[in-house]
């Protein structure tokens, strides 16, 4: 191939891509993020309504508005357990600005006995949620625990963390970042 | 199959595939390395310290962003949560300090990033397989037979395509001539991954928009791409005259 031959071939391969940059632009916003609801980071969160151990009912897209940690967890799980204190400490710090926690309990394969025990041991003081059928575990696509959601003001997944026990350096900067 | 593949590698398991990657990829160049002029110990030298680079510097890099976070829990620094981590300034950092480490070794640039070549090209298998296992760089909906249900809908298999595409550079990167002149198998690569990148994000349902709709991973591919079009006909004027 000559000089010209290939500077041609280059030229065509420029033009062609950036041909394929207009013609593959999304001007309809066709990306997902935010219209539909899906356990994934830029999307709407999953709403379900569950009840406490205290037997108040909740329904995550009530709190809209609001900034929301979703905690699953099971009292059997060790790096779960680990994190509740982290959780609380800053829940206490952030709740007068909108900050809400939802820890809810994977009761469908927890002990249930051992729930109301186990928070009160931790002196935990956010709202314990009890998910006895396992739909919003299904819901939200679990496959490890804890999982975290972290969710904003307008009710779309900001963060998803999966694994633990959560840093209390990674709570606050994920919870300043929801509350933006 | 992908469902039980998913299940398999779900996160933070994901974090398997990727260090499996990394040491299947050095090994891969260190078996090829003294090919291009840099001794097996070099490669693994400024491997081992840039990736040094890349933990250290991600972390204290998000620490440095973050600090009111840090200041009222000091020790949080040393944590083994990954998500305090800045992955495009841990990347800065390690390309810095391989430039250091290859500057005092005075290792030859271009061969020093053609015995890397491999390395990234396994790497780049590693990050789609990660892709595909936790579901992110996810497509847009689409009613094509070969979709994949993600994220409650019907989707491009964005991150199978992704794989298909790295394999084949990988391929093409393996079997490429072995004289051919130093920075020539990095280019290369650096040419088929960005114009790969440069297809396959059009197929995104998560792309970051700009200008009513413009894809900024297009853009910034299709400038690497002129970026290693240009560089590859200097290099090869040099050559000739």
């Amino acid at each position: 191939m000559t000089t010209i031959q290939r500077r041609i071939t280059y030229a065509i391969i420029l033009i062609l891509g950036l041909a394929w940059i207009l013609i593959s632009a999304d001007r309809s916003g066709a990306s997902t993020a935010g219209k539909i609801y899906a356990p994934q980071q830029g999307f709407l969160a999953p709403d379900f309504e569950l009840k406490t151990t205290t037997g108040e009912t909740v329904k995550l897209s009530d709190l809209r508005g609001q900034a929301v940690l979703v905690n699953l967890w099971a009292t059997w799980c060790g790096p779960c357990r680990a994190e509740m204190q982290s959780i609380d400490k800053v829940y206490n710090e952030y709740k007068d600005q909108g900050f809400v926690v939802l820890a809810v309990n994977m009761t469908y394969q927890d002990d249930p006995l051992a729930v109301i025990p186990f928070v009160n041991e931790q002196g935990l003081t956010f709202p314990i949620l009890l998910d006895e059928s396992g739909k919003m575990a299904n819901a939200y696509q679990l496959r490890s625990l804890p999982s975290s959601f972290f969710i904003g003001r307008d009710g779309i997944i900001n963060e998803v963390v999966i694994g633990g026990p959560m840093a209390e350096a990674l709570l606050r900067t994920r919870i300043e970042e929801i509350l933006k | 199959m992908i469902e039980i593949f998913r299940s398999l590698f779900a996160p933070p398991r994901h974090l398997i595939l990727l260090v499996a990657a990394i040491w299947l990829g050095l090994a891969l160049a260190e078996k090829r390395t003294e090919r291009h002029g840099i001794s097996k110990e070099q490669l693994n030298n400024i491997s081992f310290y840039s990736l040094f680079g890349y933990i250290l510097g991600g972390r204290v890099l998000f620490a440095m962003t973050n600090i009111s976070a840090f200041t009222q829990s000091p020790l949080n620094l040393f944590s083994i949560n990954i998500d305090l981590f800045d992955p495009i300034g841990g990347l800065v950092i390690a390309v810095l300090v391989g430039w250091i480490y290859g500057q005092r070794q005075k290792l030859p640039f271009w061969g020093t990033l053609d015995s890397l070549t491999p390395f990234f090209a396994t790497l780049a298998i590693g990050l789609s397989l990660s892709h595909l296992a936790v579901g992110t760089a996810f497509g847009g909906p689409t009613d094509l037979p070969w979709g994949i249900e993600l994220w409650n809908a019907t989707r491009h298999p964005s991150q199978i395509y992704e794989l298909i595409a790295s394999l084949f550079v990988f391929a093409l990167i393996w079997f490429h001539k072995s004289d051919s002149p130093p920075g020539i198998l990095f280019l290369t690569f650096t040419a088929l991954t960005t114009g790969s990148s440069l297809f396959l994000e059009a197929f995104r349902g998560d792309s970051t928009l700009v200008f009513g709709g413009f894809r900024v991973a297009q853009i910034i591919a299709w400038v690497m791409l002129i970026i290693t079009l240009l560089v590859s006909e200097s290099m090869r004027q040099q050559r000739e005259s």
